[in-house]
């Protein structure tokens, strides 16, 4: 469990390691947080000949929110968007944040890092996608912008090309009024998740005006889930409305059996965290809208996205 | 005159090794380097199972950094340096013993077949790369089930190595017709095994001064090791030193002889260099001893009123690739814990060990014991719901009565016969219900259902075995400074053993336990020692300890007399001191004395432990969370009740992630799944409950201490207890849990068969006659 020999290059701005990633060519990789990469590095999954340091660039550390986007910088720590206080249209980042890793693997692991590696369970990829994240790639020469609901392609494989470095991700901030939910399961506290699920939702009257739902662990990439954000927008929400939203979410799940678990159960444990992230996002909207929840069985307190934080 | 020292045994005394340990100032084989030295990496088969048609070295030896290669054909008559069995041969074994490097097959993904010596550790790895084995893969052969198949072993054609009968010599197809009724069931258990944080790790040595080799890093059975070790490299005994450093946790497995505890020596020996070797994790997932595979057949005769009178039992035992040095002992341990606390007027069981292309079994913490204790109290609790009765009536009906003790149980008529000491079963079964509040704990359990939770009550009875022999030694020797130093044969793999022995030490000699002090870490200092395992190190090595601190004052009197010109009977021992009538005193230090002893025991101490756990099932999620583990046990004596908890816990919480999280999985190719800590789930502090423990003391008559066995009394219980809960937890008849793991994934699967009625997926068939 040592790494075969790579050449280690620090650089300080992201415009050195695009030059270096250029120069480097397809065997470049960029070491953030390492939390992925070094592990990779040592079962030698991973050989790169060339490992661009970018933990010292000092202009992609940073969280900004104000009405309309919440942009964080790339290699901003997951503990330093933990730490942060946000409004509570984004209670679905202070539920994920503290599921991904462990407390000490949070202070190295980095937020770009870890929409960039695209692990299909990974927790960001799907804030990504329930907030509508639009991701800078920076280039040689060229800078781009792509949304979140294109830029995932595979277990591991993105829009980023081999000479790109992302710097930035912005966040799209819910209507006003609406409300989040991220739910996760994983077996030990700190794994990767079987599956997990964001939710978001906006009842106006009564009646669902907005709603976002993604989830990760579910397939080779996370997933917007597109029939069960249709199954309730313009319903009422009840719960009957949440219960199809959540089996629809399913469905558009492209599961496979793996040692930890049968598809079966990876599919039941999805629609069950949708469930139960619809009716928390849709139990935030009673303060919101003065809407009651109709009496759907509440999450156990155990499987509430933050348990042991 | 001194007043005199207060006895420590039985106090919390805090471990004399935490100190240095906490703060990072340990010995580990990592830690140890000499002068010069190469490093030695281990290339292994990537394939379950294929001819090994040739390994090629050369591209590996041109690399720049590579010191050497070696494959098996550069070892001299590689093939008869077979690892031998230590303890539990069977028919076929020879057969089946291990080479230190792949002859021509390999035979689990893992097995060494070529090693390499670089200059550094990582410049290893890459000459590693570099070596290219030529193969033709066999099919594999992965289900004890089917003994056919895919042949592993040309001598062993049915891939069945051996098989052990059990029996008490009843007539039990007499007690069959007889029974009001008869439980068949099939259980299985999943395979896993212990995970020391620290993995092994050699570093070899020619003594530069006097040409002895020096081993550093093994632990468990030093002296047995040394003699093997001695044998392959057809060295005297006394051309070894084996050097135990700080071990980061043994469990059963580490410290066993493996490939490297011959390869590492010889590559030292061969290269006139020291060498080092430190297994790394994903290795540690293949080579270190697996354990626990078993399918188990059990069929019970019973009265109506649940009255036991017999079982018949098979197990097929999945023994991996090649049989170790612990050869069958986890299949024998099942066959003769079956039986258990209860009375039973017949019974018989078949135990057979199958060969199959996995990395080999081993004996882990409570090896057959925890097995044997999760098919009989699974089986137990299906009993009971059939005939309608409270499982802790059932297991009341059984139990053997105090005034049953010494109770004896016939094992077959060339096996021992098993003597259940000092105890009190039934008594301690109802402590624990008591501390636990089983009734309340039931009408919780009926609040909650009503509103609709998943919530389930276990509990679970067994006998624990310690205090094996048959010897330990032990050497005293008043040191210069005043203190004690008792050199022990027994090893220290993190259980404690410096403090515990010390504490014996000291109340035997009447001095305080500061000025005691363990030495067990090679094989110079004491002659012979049997090891660490079987929860005998206090109890046997205690033993040892106080017979040659007794010696010592023997010495010291007559040498006190002798130096004082008085009769024997004129002197007085007053701690380390010998005084004459007249006032003249002399110190034992002072005299020089040192004195040795030998404890042999034929024994083996039985003690009780009974266990209760709540837990609830998420029925969304499939997760079981453990509410409550409540644990009773009889620890004979505890030397260290600090030392005694810690272990009573540690193996709970060690069984705890053996039935819910961990797992050895197989594809059906024979490769293996689990080689990281991401896929093998170890118990974290999130899983793991608060353990309730306690303890009774009904000391051993087998030992000089009174203690019996705490080391593998936690876990023993674990599986069968938190399977008992979730059965309960999943289905009012208790009926669905019989294999393991219970991950999410099989509880709703579980929570599936349940709901539907009937329930499918049960075999278990309750016969009336």
């Amino acid at each position: 469990m040592k790494p075969p020999p790579f050449h280690y290059v620090r650089c300080s701005s992201a415009a050195d390691a695009v030059a270096l990633l250029s120069e480097g060519g397809e065997d470049a990789k960029l070491l953030a947080g390492g939390q992925s990469l070094v592990p990779l590095l040592n079962f030698r999954l991973a050989r790169p000949s060339l490992l661009v340091d970018i933990n010292h660039i000092e202009d992609l550390d940073y969280v900004r929110e104000d009405e309309a986007e919440l942009c964080i910088g790339a290699l901003t720590r997951q503990a330093t968007l933990e730490r942060t206080s946000l409004r509570s249209c984004w209670d679905a980042i202070a539920e994920a944040v503290p599921l991904i890793g462990h407390y000490p693997t949070r202070f190295r692991g980095t937020v770009g890092g870890s929409i960039a590696h695209a692990d299909p369970s990974a927790e960001i990829p799907v804030l990504c996608l329930g907030y509508g994240a639009r991701l800078t790639l920076v280039g040689a020469g060229n800078q781009r912008i792509v949304v979140a609901d294109d830029f995932f392609l595979g277990p591991f494989m993105t829009l980023i090309e081999p000479s790109e470095i992302l710097t930035d991700v912005c966040l799209t901030a819910p209507p006003l009024g609406a409300s989040t939910a991220f739910e996760e399961f994983s077996e030990r506290h700190g794994d990767f998740a079987l599956a997990s699920v964001f939710a978001g939702m906006q009842l106006i009257d009564g009646v669902c005006s907005w709603v976002r739902i993604a989830a990760a662990g579910v397939g080779p990439t996370p997933v917007r889930a597109a029939a069960a954000e249709a199954a309730l927008l313009g319903s009422r929400a009840s719960d009957a409305d949440l219960r199809e939203a959540a089996a629809a979410l399913a469905s558009e799940c492209s599961i496979r059996d793996d040692f930890h678990c049968s598809a079966k159960a990876r599919s039941e444990i999805a629609n069950e965290l949708a469930l139960r992230a619809l009716t928390r996002a849709r139990g935030k909207q009673v303060g919101v809208a003065g809407r009651r929840s109709e009496g759907l069985h509440q999450p156990s307190s155990e499987s509430s996205a933050g348990e042991d934080n | 005159m001194l007043a005199a020292e207060p006895k420590s045994v039985g106090r919390p005394v805090l471990r004399k090794e935490d100190n240095r340990l906490i703060k990072g100032l340990g010995c580990y084989v990592a830690d140890v380097n000499r002068p010069d030295q190469v490093y030695a990496r281990i290339v292994r088969s990537q394939v379950a199972h294929a001819k090994l048609l040739g390994v090629h070295l050369e591209e590996a030896r041109a690399r720049p950094g590579c010191v050497a290669a070696f494959a098996a054909t550069d070892i001299p008559d590689i093939a008869q340096k077979k690892i031998p069995v230590r303890i539990t041969p069977s028919r076929l074994d020879q057969f089946a013993l291990q080479t230190p490097l792949a002859v021509d097959k390999v035979r689990y993904v893992g097995e060494p077949i070529a090693v390499v010596v670089a200059t550094d550790p990582y410049v290893a790895e890459d000459v590693a790369e570099d070596v290219w084995a030529e193969m033709e893969e066999l099919p594999p052969h992965l289900d004890p089930l089917s003994a056919g198949g895919s042949v592993l072993h040309e001598m062993v054609p049915d891939n069945i190595v051996g098989d052990i009968d059990t029996s008490n010599g009843e007539d039990v197809d007499g007690l069959f017709r007889n029974a009001d009724v008869l439980l068949h069931q099939r259980f299985s258990i999943h395979r896993h095994s212990a995970a020391p944080l620290e993995p092994r790790g050699l570093v070899a040595e020619a003594d530069p001064q006097t040409g002895r080799l020096v081993v550093w890093g093994p632990t468990k059975v030093k002296h047995f090791n040394k003699r093997v070790l001695a044998s392959m490299l057809d060295l005297p005994d006394n051309r070894i030193l084996l050097i135990e450093p700080d071990v980061g946790g043994g469990f059963g497995p580490r410290g066993e002889f493996y490939p490297e505890d011959f390869l590492i020596p010889w590559l030292a020996l061969r290269l006139k260099r020291p060498v080092k070797w430190i297994e790394d994790r994903a290795e540690n997932f293949v080579a270190l001893n697996h354990s626990r595979e078993h399918v188990i057949d059990l069929t019970i005769a019973a009265q109506s009123d649940g009255t036991l009178l017999g079982f018949r039992c098979t197990d097929w035992c999945s023994v991996g690739a090649y049989v170790r040095t612990t050869g069958l002992t986890v299949a024998k341990l099942v066959g003769l814990h079956l039986s258990g606390p209860y009375r039973w007027r017949g019974f018989s069981s078949k135990v057979i060990g199958v060969l199959t292309n996995k990395t080999p079994l081993g004996t882990y913490r409570g090896p057959g014991e925890v097995e044997a204790t999760f098919v009989r109290e699974r089986a137990l609790d299906i009993l009971a719901a059939k005939l309608g009765l409270d499982p802790t009536d059932i297991r009341r009906r059984n139990l053997i009565p105090a005034e049953a003790l010494p109770y004896r149980v016939e094992t077959g008529p060339r096996s021992e016969t098993l003597e259940y000491g000092s105890g009190n079963y039934p008594a301690m079964f109802d402590r624990l219900l008591a501390n636990a509040g089983y009734q309340e704990l039931k009408d919780e359990q009926a609040r909650r259902r009503e509103l609709g939770e998943a919530v389930g009550i276990g509990v679970a009875c067994f006998l624990d075995q310690g205090g094996i022999g048959p010897f330990e030694q032990a050497r005293v020797v008043a040191e210069v400074d005043g203190t004690f130093t008792g050199y022990v044969g027994v090893a220290s793999v993190g259980q404690g053993v410096q403090t515990a022995l010390a504490q014996i030490l000291a109340d035997e000699i009447g001095v305080s336990v500061d000025r005691a002090r363990i030495l067990h870490h090679d094989t110079d200092s004491i002659e012979d020692g049997m090891g660490a395992y079987a929860s005998r190190t206090t109890s046997v090595g205690g033993s040892a300890l106080v017979l040659a601190a007794r010696q010592l004052k023997d010495n010291a009197r007559r040498a006190g007399a002798q130096r004082f010109g008085v009769a024997e009977h004129e002197v007085e021992l007053r701690a380390d001191e010998v005084w004459a009538r007249d006032g003249r005193v002399v110190t034992f230090r002072a005299l020089e004395c040192e004195a040795s002893a030998r404890f042999e025991t034929s024994a083996i101490d039985f003690s009780f432990g009974s266990v209760l756990a709540t837990v609830s099932v998420d029925r969304g999620t499939g997760r079981v969370r453990v509410e409550r583990y409540v644990g009773h046990y009889d620890v004979g004596r505890a030397v260290n009740p600090l030392i005694v908890r810690g272990q009573l816990e540690g193996g709970a919480a060690q069984g705890i992630g053996g039935i819910l999280l961990e797992e050895l999985a197989y594809d059906d190719r024979g490769q293996p799944l689990c080689t990281s800590f991401m896929d093998y789930m170890l118990p974290t502090l999130s899983e793991v409950p608060y353990i309730e423990t306690a303890w009774s003391e009904f000391p051993s008559e087998d030992n000089l201490i009174g203690a019996k066995g705490a080391g593998e009394a936690g876990i023993i219980g674990s599986m069968a207890v938190i399977a008992n809960a979730v059965a309960d937890a999943l289905d009012p008849d208790r009926m669905v849990v019989t294999s393991t793991p219970l991950r999410a994934d099989r509880v709703l699967g579980l929570l599936r068969a349940s709901s539907s009625a009937p329930p499918h997926g049960i075999s278990s068939t309750l016969d009336s006659t």
